[in-house]
C-alpha cells in the first residue's frame, strides 16, 4: 500500500456517488459498490485558521473506497481510497491498496 | 414525512454540547420538523430554554437526559458501564416528567457537589427500572434508548458476538416491558469503527433478534458541521488533554458528523444502514415509524406536563395559616398599621387605607397572597434568628411589605409606586430580595430548609459560561501550548467578551504585543496563535459548569422535587439544575437571600455597643442620643441597651452633619471617591436626598450628564425647568430632572392617562427596538389628544427615550439608602463600635488599612496586639492608662496575622490568659514562626513589661530567631509545634539585652508585612521630613485652599478606578491617603501621558495638580503630574531659595531645610510585597 496525495478526476452520479475516474492519464470504471465514510483531519496542525462559520470540512474529509478496473486491462482490479475535499470538491488519491484489493478494512485508519 | 431528532445535546451539556437551544429549534423547524428533543448530559440544564425555544419555533418539545449507568457487574459506586438516553413520556399529567426529575436527582444523590469528587453522576439499572413505571398506574412513563455509548454499544467493537447479546439481554430482563428501545446511530465513521454504519447495523440486528423496537438518531452535538471543531475543543477541555494527545488515544469524536441533519439526510442515512444490513424497504419504514411513534409518545405539553408558567407557593398550612390566605394577609397588614402608623388619622389615614386596598386588590387578582405571606414568614424567621434582614429592590414599593415588616421604607412617604413592583399586567412572581448579614447567610439557608422542609426548598443554580480568560486557557490547552505562555496571554485579557477577541486585538493597547505576535505568524511559526484566537472565540459564553447562585433560594410546595432535578451544591445543600432564567417559566418562587457584609458589620457594632454599655442610660450617654419623650432616651434603645436600628428615625441631624462632612469612609454606598465627591456637592439634608444621591450615582445618570443640571437646580444656580406645569408634581423632588423609574411611570400616566400598570409596561419597552416605536406612537397620539403642544411632546418623549434604558428604580434607591443612613448613624454616635465592625467584616471597597487610618484620624486609639487581650475578633475596649485614658479604643484581633492558622488562633483564645511564653507554648503548641511573628507585632510586650528588665522587643525577636536556627541545625527529628524544646523557665527575664529597640518605621513595616495594616503609626509618617521638604499640602489643609490652586499632595494609594466615561476617553481616578485624610485626584488624558507607567504601578505617590472645589465640603485634585515617592532621586525638590513656590502658602516647604536631597531613611513600605492588601490595587 502506498500513501499519495495525487489529484484524481472523478465523475459522479447525480446523487454524488463516483462512477468513473481518470488517474494518471488512464480511465477506470467502478467494478464494485463503493464505500464511503468520513475521516477526521488533524485540523489543528494542518490549518492556519478555524474561525466560527468555517462550515463543513474543517474537522473531517469524505473518503471513498473504490474498486476500479482499467478499461484496457479488465482482469485486474485496483482498490483506491480517494478523499473529496468538502470545501473545494476536489478529489485526491489517498491510498492505493494494490495487494489488498477487495478488503474492506482500511489498512491505516 | 419529517424526521424527529430524539438525541440532542445543547450547549448546556457542559463541555460537550455546542449549540444553543434556540439555534437547534430554529434549524429543526426550518427543516419542517414538528418536534425536537433536548437530552443534555447528566441533567435538565438546557431543558427550560429548550421548551421556550420550541414554543417560539412552533415545535413540540421532547424532554430527556443523557445519563451514565453504573456497571451492574462492577463496583456500583464508581464504575460506569455506559451512557443511555432516557426520554420522558408526555401527555400524562406530568408523570413522565416527574419520573425524569426524580431519576436525575437519583443520579446526583451520591455525588459530593465538590470539584474533584470521585463518584460520577450516574444511576443504577435498578433505579432506572423503578422510575420507568408510574407508581400509581404502573404504566411506562420513561423510555430508555440503548445506543452506541451504552454498554451494549461499546461492546460491539471488534467481532464479539456474545457479549453485546448478553448485555442487551440484561437490560431486557432488568427493565419493565415496553421501556427499552434500541438507538441506531451511524455517523459514517470508517467501516467497523465506533459510530460507523456497520456499528449501526449490529445494533439494528440485535434489536430485531429480540423483537425490540429500534429508532434512528444522530446523537447530535451541534446544529451544523461548523460546530465540530468547537466540539473537539470541548472534548479537550472536558478531558484536560490536548487535541494531539486525544487524537493519539484516540478519544476524539471519529469525525465531524454529529450535527442536526435534515430529514432528507436522515432518510438517506436510514437507507444506507438498512441497505448495509441487507434489510428491505419495509424495515426502513419500520425504523422511521418507530422513531416517530416514540417522538409522539414523548411530546410534552409544557403546561399540563411540566407546569409551565403556573406559580407554585408553599401550602398554606406550611406557612401557618388556615383558611383564606388573602384574609390572613389583610389581617396581618391591619396589625402592622398600629405598629407602623401609630395614631394615623385624617387624610393621611384615608390615603394609606386606599393604598392598602389597592395593593390587596391586585395581590388578590393575581392570587399571590400566599406568596406575600411566605416572604413575610421567611423574613420573620430570619429576624427571630437574631439576624439583621432588610428587603431590597422593588419590593420596597409595597405598603403590604412595609406593614408586614419585610421592608423598612414607607412607600407613601417616598412616593414609591406599587405597579413598579407588581401589577395585573405582569403575572410573573415578583422578586423580593432580602439582605441578611453575610456571616449568617448559610445558617439562614439551613434554617429555611428546616422551616419549610427539604422537599419544598432547594438552592438555585447559576450557569458559568466561558469568558475571555477561561476560553483562552482552554483553547491553549487544546492546542497543546505551554501553560506559561497561555497564562501570560490570559493575564492580559480583561473585561471583554471572548467573542470579540480578534477585534480587541486591534483596539486594546494592552494586547498590542500579543497582536504583534499573531501578525508575525509567517516568520516564526506562530500559526498556533491565530488558531488560538479563533478557538477562544468559539468557546465564548458556552456553559462550563453550574454552581450555587450567590443568593437564590427556591421555595415550593411538596411537589417541588417533582418539578426540578436537584444535585448537591458545594455547600452540601441541594441545588436545582435550573437557573434564574428558568424560574419564571417554571412558576418557581425564588427568594434572593443575599449576604451583605455591611449588615454583619452593623450587627457586630450593635453587639459591641451593648457589651460595653449594658443599659439604656449607658448607651444614651455613650452615643450622645436625644433624651427622648420621658428624658430617659429614645424608644429605639431598649432597657438593656439594645439598639433597634430599623426603628431609628431617619432624620438625625448629627448623622446628616457627618454625611455632609464627606468623612463617610466605611458607610454603605457613599464611601467611594466618586460618592464622596457627589455627597460633597449635593450636601444631603434629609433621607430623600440620600435616595436621590444613591440613584444619581449610577453609570447611566453619571454618563448622561443628569447630575450637573440636577445640582445646579438644587443649589439654585439655575432656575428649575419643567417641560409642562402638569409634570411639576412628578419632577419637583428632583428639580425637573428625571431620575427615577417612578417618574417615568407618572409622566406616562399624566400625559396619556394610561394608568400606572400600563405605564410600567411602556417603561419596560423603552430601549427595545420593536416595541419602543409602538410606545412612541401611543404616547404622541394620546398626549396630543390631551392638548399637549408638539414641542412639549417632543421634549418629554426625548427624555423618556433617553432615560428609559438606564434609569433607577426609586424603591431600589430607598432600600439602599436605609443601610446607608444606618451605617452613617452608627459612625456618628458609636464610631468605635462601628469601625470595629467594619474592620471585622471588611464590607467596603478599600483596603482595611484605610479604615484603620480613619480611626486614627478620628482620634480613636488603636490598641496593639496583646497575647492576653486580643481576641479572635476586633473588640472595643475602654483605655485604662496613658494619654488616651477614658477613651474607647479598638483592640486588634488575632485574626488576619499572616501565617497564624485558624486552629492556632482558637487555641490561643481558649487558653487566655498566659503568664509566660513557656505557658503559651505549653498550652497552645503554636508553631515557632507564629510565636516569632506575634513577638514582632508586640503581642508579648505586656508580658515583657511585667517582668521588668531592660530588654526590648528586638531582643526577644532575636532570641526567638536564635532558638529557631538552633533547632533547625539539630535535624529534622524535632517536629514543629511539639513540646520537645528545652526552654528556659524564665525566658523573658533572662533575655539577653543590648539590641536597639525597633524604630517606629521597623514596627510599622512588620505590621504591614504581617497584617497589611499600619497600626503604630501611619505609614506615610516616616516620609514626613521628605514631604515637608517637597512642600506637600496635607489632605486636611486642602479644603482651605481656593479653587484652582496648584499643590503637591502625597500619600499611599487607596483606590484606583477607571470608570466608563462619556466620550469614551479613559479617565483615571486615584485616591491617596496621607494620614490626615484622603485626597482624590483625577488624571485626564494629558496627565496620564505625563505620569506614564507610574499611574498603575506605584504605591506611594506624589501628585502635582490644581484644586477643584466640588462643593461646600468637597475638594479634589486635577492632576498634572505624578512621581513615585520612594524614588527620591526623581522628585521635584524646590530649588534652593525658591521657598514656597508651590502650594500657595499652605505647604510647609518654606520651612524645610534646604540643600541636596535627603539621604532617606528607609520607609515603612520598603521590602513589603503585599501591594494588593495595602493599596487595594495590584497593577
Amino acid at each position: 500500500m502506498g500513501m499519495f496525495s495525487e489529484s484524481v478526476e472523478v465523475a459522479c452520479t447525480p446523487e454524488g456517488r463516483p462512477e468513473s475516474l481518470v488517474w494518471a492519464g488512464r480511465s477506470y470504471e467502478l467494478c464494485a459498490e463503493p464505500v464511503r465514510w468520513f475521516e477526521r483531519r488533524e485540523w489543528w496542525a494542518e490549518e492556519q485558521r478555524a474561525p466560527l462559520g468555517s462550515g463543513p470540512g474543517l474537522v473531517d474529509s469524505e473518503i471513498w473506497r473504490l474498486e476500479v478496473r482499467d478499461a484496457s486491462a479488465p482482469d485486474q482490479s485496483l482498490t483506491l481510497d480517494l478523499s473529496r475535499h468538502l470545501r473545494s470538491g476536489r478529489w485526491r488519491l489517498l491510498r492505493l491498496h494494490d495487494a489488498l484489493a477487495g478488503q474492506r478494512r482500511p489498512a491505516s485508519a | 414525512m419529517s424526521f424527529t431528532h430524539l438525541h440532542v445535546s445543547t450547549a448546556f451539556s457542559a463541555h460537550y454540547g455546542v449549540s444553543w437551544p434556540e439555534e437547534l429549534a430554529a434549524a429543526a423547524a426550518a427543516d419542517g420538523a414538528t418536534a425536537l428533543a433536548c437530552t443534555d448530559r447528566d441533567g435538565l440544564y438546557g431543558t427550560i430554554k429548550h421548551l421556550k425555544a420550541c414554543m417560539a419555533a412552533g415545535l413540540d418539545p421532547i424532554v430527556g437526559v443523557d445519563l451514565a449507568v453504573f456497571d451492574d457487574d462492577g463496583d456500583l459506586r464508581t464504575q460506569v458501564g455506559g451512557r443511555v438516553v432516557v426520554l420522558a413520556h408526555g401527555e400524562n399529567a406530568g408523570a413522565g416528567y416527574r419520573a425524569l426529575c426524580r431519576l436525575i436527582s437519583d443520579a446526583h444523590s451520591r455525588t459530593t457537589g465538590k470539584a474533584g469528587g470521585t463518584v460520577p453522576a450516574a444511576v443504577t439499572r435498578a433505579e432506572l427500572a423503578s422510575r420507568a413505571l408510574d407508581p400509581q398506574t404502573l404504566e411506562p412513563v420513561l423510555t430508555v434508548l440503548i445506543g452506541p455509548d451504552s454498554d451494549v454499544g461499546r461492546s460491539m467493537g471488534g467481532r464479539r458476538y456474545l457479549r453485546p447479546r448478553t448485555l442487551f439481554k440484561q437490560w431486557l430482563d432488568a427493565m419493565p416491558a415496553g421501556t427499552v428501545t434500541a438507538e441506531v446511530v451511524s455517523q459514517l465513521s470508517a467501516p467497523g469503527e465506533h459510530l460507523s454504519t456497520a456499528h449501526a447495523v449490529r445494533m439494528l440486528k440485535l434489536a430485531a433478534e429480540h423483537g425490540v423496537p429500534a429508532v434512528l438518531s444522530n446523537a447530535v452535538r451541534y446544529v451544523a458541521e461548523d460546530g465540530a471543531a468547537t466540539a473537539d475543543v470541548l472534548d479537550s477541555a472536558r478531558t484536560l488533554k490536548s487535541l494531539p494527545e486525544l487524537a493519539g488515544e484516540p478519544l476524539l469524536q471519529p469525525n465531524g458528523q454529529a450535527w442536526l441533519k435534515s430529514s432528507a439526510q436522515m432518510l438517506e442515512l436510514g437507507k444506507e444502514i438498512i441497505h448495509a444490513a441487507g434489510f428491505g424497504a419495509a424495515d426502513l419504514k419500520s425504523l422511521l415509524a418507530h422513531t416517530e411513534a416514540l417522538a409522539d409518545r414523548c411530546r410534552m405539553d409544557p403546561a399540563a406536563d411540566m407546569g409551565w408558567k403556573q406559580p407554585v407557593v408553599p401550602e398554606a398550612a406550611v406557612i401557618g395559616i388556615e383558611g383564606d390566605p388573602l384574609a390572613e394577609l389583610a389581617a396581618r397588614c391591619e396589625a402592622g398599621i398600629t405598629r407602623r402608623f401609630p395614631g394615623i388619622s385624617g387624610s393621611s389615614a384615608v390615603e394609606m387605607r386606599a393604598r392598602l386596598e389597592h395593593e390587596l386588590r391586585i395581590i388578590d387578582s393575581l392570587g399571590f397572597a400566599s406568596y406575600f405571606l411566605t416572604v413575610a414568614e421567611v423574613s420573620r424567621m430570619i429576624t427571630d434568628m437574631g439576624v439583621r434582614a432588610a428587603a431590597r429592590g422593588s419590593g420596597a414599593s409595597s405598603l403590604v411589605n412595609y406593614l408586614m415588616g419585610v421592608s423598612q421604607v414607607n412607600p407613601l412617604q417616598h412616593d414609591l409606586i406599587f405597579e413598579r413592583f407588581l401589577s395585573r399586567d405582569r403575572a410573573t412572581l415578583p422578586d423580593i430580595d432580602i439582605d441578611v448579614e453575610s456571616a449568617e447567610r448559610h445558617n439562614v439557608y439551613r434554617k429555611i430548609f428546616d422551616r419549610f422542609g427539604t422537599e419544598r426548598v432547594t438552592l438555585m443554580s447559576m450557569q458559568n459560561g466561558y469568558r475571555a480568560r477561561g476560553a483562552v486557557r482552554d483553547a491553549g490547552l487544546a492546542l497543546g501550548m505551554e501553560g506559561g505562555d497561555i497564562d501570560e496571554i490570559a493575564k492580559q485579557l480583561w473585561r471583554f467578551s471572548a467573542r470579540n477577541f480578534r477585534e480587541a486585538l486591534v483596539e486594546k493597547p494592552e494586547l498590542k504585543e500579543f497582536a504583534g505576535r499573531v501578525e508575525q505568524r509567517d516568520f516564526t511559526g506562530n500559526q498556533q496563535l491565530d488558531l488560538l484566537v479563533d478557538l477562544t472565540e468559539r468557546l465564548d459564553r458556552l456553559p462550563r459548569h453550574i454552581s450555587m447562585h450567590p443568593c437564590g433560594v427556591i421555595l415550593g410546595d411538596a411537589t417541588l422535587l417533582d418539578r426540578t432535578p436537584v444535585q448537591p451544591s458545594g455547600l452540601g445543600l441541594p441545588m436545582s439544575q435550573f437557573d434564574k432564567h428558568d424560574m419564571d417559566p417554571m412558576g418557581m418562587l425564588k427568594l434572593d437571600v443575599l449576604g451583605v457584609r455591611m449588615q454583619s458589620a452593623m450587627a457586630f457594632a450593635v453587639r459591641e455597643v451593648i457589651r460595653l454599655h449594658p443599659s439604656k442610660a449607658d448607651v444614651v450617654a455613650a452615643g450622645n442620643h436625644q433624651p427622648g419623650p420621658d428624658g430617659s432616651g429614645p424608644d429605639y434603645i431598649a432597657e438593656d441597651g439594645t439598639i433597634d436600628l430599623n426603628a431609628v428615625p431617619l432624620d438625625d441631624e448629627p448623622t446628616f452633619d457627618l454625611i455632609r462632612s464627606t468623612h463617610t469612609l466605611g458607610c454603605f454606598q457613599i464611601e467611594s471617591p466618586g460618592q464622596r465627591e457627589l455627597i460633597g456637592k449635593l450636601a444631603p439634608r434629609e433621607f430623600n436626598d440620600l435616595i436621590i444621591d444613591i440613584s444619581l450615582f449610577r453609570p447611566g445618570p453619571m454618563k448622561s450628564d443628569m447630575v450637573r443640571p440636577f445640582l445646579e437646580h438644587r443649589h439654585g444656580f439655575a432656575p428649575e425647568v419643567f417641560p409642562h406645569p402638569d409634570l411639576k408634581p412628578v419632577l419637583q423632588e428632583t428639580h425637573g430632572v428625571t431620575v427615577f423609574h417612578e417618574q417615568i411611570l407618572k409622566t406616562f400616566d399624566v400625559m396619556t392617562g394610561c394608568g400606572l400598570a400600563r405605564a410600567d409596561e411602556f417603561r419596560r419597552a423603552l430601549g427595545n427596538e420593536v416595541l419602543e416605536n409602538q410606545v412612541e406612537e401611543f404616547f404622541r397620539r394620546e398626549a396630543k389628544r390631551r392638548d399637549y403642544s408638539p414641542a412639549v411632546v417632543d421634549k418629554v418623549w426625548g427624555t423618556l427615550k433617553a432615560f428609559g434604558s438606564f434609569g433607577f428604580c426609586k424603591a431600589h434607591g430607598a432600600a439602599f439608602a436605609v443601610p446607608t443612613y444606618q451605617s452613617a448613624w452608627l459612625k456618628t454616635h458609636h464610631p468605635e463600635a462601628f469601625l470595629a465592625g467594619i474592620w471585622e467584616h471588611d464590607p467596603g471597597m478599600y483596603p482595611k488599612r484605610l479604615l484603620v487610618a480613619e480611626a486614627r484620624r478620628m482620634g480613636i486609639p488603636i490598641l496593639p496586639l496583646d497575647i492576653n487581650r486580643s481576641q479572635a475578633e476586633y473588640r472595643v475596649e475602654p483605655v485604662v492608662d496613658g494619654p488616651d485614658r477614658g477613651k474607647l479604643g479598638i483592640r486588634l484581633s488575632l485574626k488576619g496575622i499572616f501565617g497564624l492558622s485558624g486552629a492556632e488562633l482558637k487555641r490561643i483564645v481558649a487558653g487566655q490568659p498566659y503568664d509566660s511564653l513557656a505557658d503559651l507554648r505549653a498550652r497552645t503548641r503554636i508553631s515557632k514562626p507564629s510565636i516569632q511573628r506575634l513577638a514582632q507585632l508586640g503581642a508579648f510586650d505586656s508580658l515583657h513589661r511585667a517582668v521588668g528588665g531592660n530588654t526590648n522587643r528586638a531582643d526577644l525577636v532575636h532570641h526567638l530567631q536564635q532558638l529557631q536556627t538552633r533547632t533547625q541545625r539539630k535535624g529534622a527529628e524535632v517536629i514543629e509545634g511539639q513540646l520537645a524544646l528545652p526552654l528556659g523557665d524564665v525566658e523573658l527575664t533572662n533575655l539577653k539585652g543590648g539590641r536597639p529597640a525597633p524604630t517606629l518605621v521597623d514596627t510599622v513595616r512588620a505590621e504591614l508585612d504581617l497584617m497589611a495594616v499600619d497600626v503604630s503609626a501611619h505609614l506615610v509618617d516616616s516620609h514626613r521630613p521628605l514631604l515637608d521638604r517637597l512642600g506637600v499640602t496635607t489632605a486636611d489643609q486642602l479644603l482651605k485652599l481656593r479653587n484652582g490652586t496648584e499643590v503637591l499632595v502625597a500619600g499611599v494609594r487607596v483606590a484606583t478606578q477607571t470608570p466608563p466615561m462619556r466620550g469614551g476617553r479613559r479617565v483615571v481616578f486615584i485616591s491617596i491617603d496621607d494620614g490626615t485624610g484622603c485626597v482624590d485626584s483625577v488624571f485626564f488624558h494629558e496627565a496620564q501621558e505625563q505620569a506614564g507607567p507610574l499611574l498603575f504601578s506605584t504605591r506611594l505617590l506624589l501628585i502635582r495638580g490644581t484644586t477643584r472645589r466640588t462643593g461646600p465640603r468637597g475638594i479634589s485634585i486635577s492632576a498634572s503630574m505624578a512621581w513615585d515617592l520612594s524614588r527620591t532621586d526623581t522628585l521635584p525638590f524646590p530649588a534652593a531659595g525658591a521657598g514656597t513656590g508651590l502650594g500657595g502658602g499652605a505647604g510647609t516647604g518654606g520651612d524645610a531645610p534646604e540643600g541636596p536631597p535627603l539621604d532617606m531613611a528607609p520607609g515603612a513600605l520598603d521590602g513589603i510585597r503585599r501591594t494588593l492588601a495595602i493599596t487595594g490595587f495590584s497593577g
